[in-house]
């Protein structure tokens, strides 16, 4: 039997009852991992030792004074106070949309756009044909409701990503070939997985109630809301779209090339730019957040990409002379490079530094 | 209370407030510093619209971000203790006052160090959170609670042991 991860072993430390029998009995009988065993008791105490803190108990009601005084001042929050790290597994298309950080991008993309006559047929309102970063601190994103706080969202064609077996069978599924890369960076090796997803589609229909009790939970009374904007119908698509990923057998993939349809937005006929600043006026973002967002949705195709001001830092760069977005990880674990061409996006991304991403993005065929 | 916050805000604050200092404080060594980051902490909080039965968990880790957030941004307040002098006037020997104070500083450069999401599991886990309630906070499958936690402990002593040496 193979020896339990250090990871079983450390649980075995402080919850004995979470590891299984079978690992319990291995270890118990077993030189090496006694061995380990002992070094990481060594650690955990060290750990426990060095972040025990000998502070006394604070004064609750001076602190709940100090507070009052400073939400009564109107002061502003002061720095940034993270939330729970944005998801980056595949939690799927209805989760995404719950969240923050996707639900003001997808809002913004949905409302945003040029302006448009009454129509009584969908009617395209914004198309991706570049990226622009748009750097927001978590606090700021913690401030928004999620996109079902201002009406109902509904998964009309969901998302469905499956592994295939191979380029040719991921460019059949989706009628998008999967970019060939020219040369593997330096410890990325072997034949990656193709995968391929179909079209997602969600629909939108806004809510004068719902914006009403998100504001009102976040203590503000609703602004008056513009003729025909409750009950208007907004659709949201993107894909489908192929990736071919190289794992590394640590969790988050050594490199992914994916390519993907860009995201589109259509609506049945509300005047947009109204529809997207009432939005941002609804969203508790700061007015140069704000100012930014609705600055370059103007065009209708231009799509934000939120950058967490604590968590990733952003750069130009341009591959095969088309403007692209290179996001890089504060932590320098993770590097991806984002652009659009002809209403496709492509994405490189990985393990990998800033350089190494656009090495592989500019020398894909 | 001002319109613009929650309603049960008092009601949380004085129920978790004790808590989310006690988070701040193992990664600040510093009283006034931690009650710094539960002031930011419960202001955010009291603007925001977490449910009320989520409200523990998201308080604790954000005490962990933001306590983290103030290591990395270097900032540090002139804290009550240094302002009033080098040395503090109940600890009964100057010397261990001194070495507790340069061990602290080795903690907190230590732990800004760390991958954040290893700093805030193993501050959580130090905090008393269950492998699940970690899990739960850091999106994680409580399987990998213990191989993050164990990476941050094993790092952790790493970067003590290399700065322990003297100047």
């Amino acid at each position: 039997m193979r020896h339990p991860s250090d990871g079983t072993l450390r649980r075995l430390v402080d919850e004995p009852d979470g590891v299984a029998d079978t690992d319990h009995d291995h270890i118990a009988g077993c030189p090496a991992c006694q061995t380990t065993l002992a070094g990481v008791r060594h650690d955990a105490r060290t750990a426990a030792t060095a972040l025990t803190s000998h502070v006394e108990e604070p004064d609750i009601d001076a602190g709940w004074h100090r507070l009052s005084a400073t939400i009564a001042a109107g002061t502003p929050a002061g720095q940034p106070v993270s939330r729970q790290p944005v998801s980056r597994g595949g939690a799927g298309w209805r989760t995404a949309l719950r969240r923050p950080a996707v639900a003001i991008t997808a809002a913004v993309a949905l409302l945003s756009g040029a302006t448009a006559a009454a129509a009584t047929d969908w009617l395209q309102i914004f198309r991706t044909e570049q990226i622009a970063p748009v750097t927001i601190s978590q606090a700021d994103l913690l401030k928004l409701p999620d996109l079902s706080g201002y009406g109902d969202v509904k998964l009309t064609e969901p998302a469905r990503i499956r592994a295939v077996p191979d380029a040719m069978a991921a460019q059949e599924t989706a009628g998008l070939a999967v970019p060939q890369v020219a040369q593997l960076p330096g410890g990325v090796t072997g034949q990656p997985q193709y995968q391929a997803g179909d079209r997602v589609s969600a629909e939108f229909t806004f809510s004068a109630a719902k914006a009403a009790r998100a504001a009102a939970d976040a203590g503000h009374t609703l602004p008056p809301m513009p003729a025909g904007l409750d009950g208007s119908r907004f659709r949201l698509t993107a894909g489908p779209g192929v990736a071919a990923v190289w794992n590394s057998g640590q969790g988050v993939p050594a490199l992914i090339v994916g390519r993907a349809v860009a995201p589109a937005a259509y609506s049945d006929g509300v005047p947009f730019a109204t529809a997207r600043d009432y939005l941002l006026s609804l969203s508790g973002l700061p007015q140069d957040v704000a100012a930014q967002l609705r600055g370059f949705t103007g065009d209708g195709r231009t799509m934000p990409v939120h950058v967490l001001a604590e968590e990733l830092s952003s750069a130009p760069a341009d591959v095969g002379g088309i403007p692209a977005t290179v996001l890089t990880s504060k932590d320098q674990v993770l590097a991806a490079v984002v652009w659009v061409r002809d209403g496709v996006v492509t994405v490189v991304a990985g393990s990998l530094t800033a350089d190494e991403v656009l090495t592989v993005a500019r020398g894909l065929r | 209370m001002h319109p613009a916050v929650r309603a049960d805000l008092e009601q949380v604050f004085r129920s978790a407030y004790p808590r989310v200092v006690a988070v701040a404080a193992r990664v600040l060594g510093s009283r006034d510093e931690a009650e710094d980051v539960a002031q930011e902490v419960f202001l955010t909080f009291g603007r925001s619209s977490v449910p009320a039965a989520e409200a523990a968990g998201w308080l604790t880790v954000a005490a962990a971000h933001t306590a983290l957030n103030h290591l990395r941004s270097g900032r540090r307040r002139t804290t009550r203790e240094e302002a009033a002098g080098v040395v503090d006037p109940v600890a009964p020997d100057v010397a261990d006052t001194v070495v507790a104070r340069e061990e602290r500083r080795r903690v907190r450069a230590a732990l800004a160090r760390l991958p954040r999401r290893q700093a805030v599991a193993l501050v959580l886990r130090h905090s008393g959170l269950s492998y699940a309630e970690v899990a739960a906070a850091l999106e994680l499958s409580p399987g990998s609670v213990g191989t993050t936690v164990r990476r941050a402990e094993s790092a952790l002593r790493e970067e003590l042991n290399r700065h322990a040496s003297p100047q």
